[in-house]
């Protein structure tokens, strides 16, 4: 929001811009990252709890006054720039214990234990990558800091990734970049976590856990990555929980460790892989990442006919995820992720394309227009209208074919909007439905670039 | 915890430079009188009861200030924010706005 009030201060129209009082320091990252002082005018706690009296109390006391002042008085400048020491320069000594205090008290670190990143280790990353250390891949929000590549090693060693990751971190935070994915989204207050999906031969390459345990702490690779995901948006984002600032999560998730396909069940069944599906070639080494607002509860599925399972699976992805649906509704996109153990694809496979369990999914899986609406209101959208929403082209003229309250419309929006992987215990049947969080962080996938010299020889560091 | 014995770590920053150009705040209005406040909503947040509550508030002070409704420039986050977005400058321009207002974050 402030990013609009920005833009149009930048064209040289005074601007006033409503915050509540809760996202007051969030705000100032904010502005300090599009480099421009804005105007506030405050309106104190949520609105969405007040009594109507209180409201206009409340718009009448502060923001109203507020908003008046930040268009015809004085407004502040910002604040000089912070120390930008060149990231090559050494900026601490000590032994590890000093550097892990050092790091937290200056909010640089996770809250776990880090690897100290040395030149020496920050090096070892940098040799398992073509690209030039300086290299800028995208400044991203909220700080209006520079992606690059350096920035990447940096993050990598402090993550306890090993070195030779370094191709699939960059694909990351290039995925991450894309305007598509809505990084500048990532503080949100619903609190949710990219998480990566790994495909292609680097799966086995480098380690990956694609079987029982596989979203565990506990492989290397799966879980240095996912932290490393949450490194970079803390440290080079800026989204900080309290007592730093620009993560609004209210009550957030933590990272999740990257997943990896069972790629060779998947062939096996005659299903294309995750990968193939978003369009890459089964040789090809890809990650994807996937905002992750909410997880359902394990799904065992029972039987030896395709329908027994995907019942179930429509079952429960609509009891888990019916409710946040709305701001899939708002927003015209939200994408349920089935993670399905290959003893429950190999079932469904026999009879079943991917499509077809698609399918079956979108034409089963309802919710009636007046539940959708209460819940949209309940959130932040008093006045959500699905009329509107069809009117504006964000939905399908199907979501409004009558006034009904109590017709019966479709939660997934579209069957293409359903992804499907295969990983997890072959011994169970068990899957796992992920949900992402509406236009924020769709999947967003790219291609990992391996260096020349793959796989290099390792420097000691 | 540490001994004499324990390694020493040369650490490099671990955050990257900001790529920020700063400006400067647009001048402000003393005198609303005669002056074109355009809203910008996001459509949350209860600004359909919000809104006219400014508006009255401000009138009350500058009653010959005119307000733009945020329907005129429409939902500029979600869905057609892209879109929305990039009219925003000749929406402004075609009101001849003089000052905004912007909500709403909370």
């Amino acid at each position: 929001m402030l990013r609009a009030a920005a833009l149009i201060e930048k064209l040289g129209i005074p601007t006033a811009s409503i915050i509540g009082s809760g996202f007051l320091k969030q705000a100032e990252v904010v502005s300090k990252g599009l480099g421009v002082p804005l105007a506030i005018g405050v309106y104190p706690g949520a609105p969405m709890v007040d009594s109507e009296a209180e409201l206009i109390r409340k718009v009448e006391e502060s923001l109203a006054p507020g908003l008046l002042e930040g268009l015809i008085g004085k407004i502040q400048t910002l604040e000089n720039e912070d120390e930008q020491p060149d990231i090559k320069k050494v900026v601490f000594s000590g032994t590890l214990d000093d550097v892990q205090d050092y790091f937290y008290q200056k909010m640089w670190t996770d809250g776990l234990p880090i690897i100290p990143p040395t030149k020496q280790r920050v090096e070892a990353f940098l040799s398992f990558t073509d690209r030039l250390p300086e290299e800028v891949i995208a400044v991203l929000p909220q700080e209006g800091r520079e992606a690059s590549i350096e920035s990447i090693a940096v993050t990598g060693v402090m993550s306890g990734c090993k070195p030779e990751y370094m191709p699939i971190l960059i694909a990351i935070i290039e995925a991450m970049s894309d305007p598509v994915f809505r990084i500048q989204d990532c503080g949100s207050t619903p609190g949710w976590e990219p998480v990566v999906i790994i495909g292609g031969p680097i799966i086995k390459e480098l380690d990956f856990n694609f079987g029982q345990g596989m979203m565990r702490f506990g492989r290397k690779s799966n879980t240095s990555i996912g932290r490393f995901v949450r490194m970079y948006l803390r440290n080079i984002c800026g989204y900080r929980i309290p007592p730093g600032a620009g993560d609004k999560g209210s009550i957030g998730q933590s990272f999740l460790v990257a997943m990896a396909e069972d790629e060779d069940s998947a062939r096996e069944f005659g299903w294309p892989t995750y990968a193939q599906d978003r369009g890459f070639e089964s040789s090809e080494n890809i990650v994807t990442v996937h905002s992750v607002v909410s997880i359902s509860s394990p799904i065992y599925s029972a039987g030896d006919r395709a329908i027994d399972h995907v019942q179930q699976w429509a079952d429960l992805v609509g009891s888990s995820f019916t409710y946040w649906a709305h701001t899939g509704f708002k927003t015209g996109m939200w994408n349920p992720l089935i993670v399905s153990s290959p003893s429950v694809a190999k079932v469904i496979a026999k009879e079943w394309t991917k499509d077809q369990v698609r399918q079956y999914l979108y034409d089963h899986i309802k919710v009636s227009a007046k539940k959708i609406t209460h819940y949209a209101k309940m959130t932040s959208t008093p006045t959500f209208s699905l009329k509107n929403l069809v009117d504006g082209g964000i939905l399908p003229e199907e979501y409004h074919l009558s006034d009904d309250p109590e017709r019966l419309l479709n939660v997934i929006i579209h069957p293409s909007m359903v992804e499907i992987i295969v990983s997890g215990d072959p011994g169970r049947n068990q899957s796992r439905a992920y949900m992402g969080n509406h236009i924020q962080g769709p999947p967003t996938s790219r291609k990992i670039s391996l260096p020349a010299t793959w796989p290099a020889p390792r420097k000691e560091y | 915890m540490s001994d004499q014995q324990e390694p020493k770590y040369d650490v490099v920053w671990p955050i990257s430079k900001r790529a920020v150009k700063k400006t400067l705040a647009a001048k402000r209005i003393p005198d609303l009188n005669g002056k074109v406040i355009v809203e910008l909503w996001d459509v949350i947040f209860r600004g359909e009861v919000i809104y006219p509550l400014v508006r009255e508030y401000i009138k009350k002070r500058f009653p010959n200030v005119q307000f733009v409704p945020y329907t005129e420039i429409g939902n500029f986050h979600g869905a057609r924010e892209h879109q929305v977005t990039a009219t925003i400058a000749d929406k402004l321009k075609h009101f001849k706005a003089d000052a905004a207002i912007v909500g709403i974050g909370a």
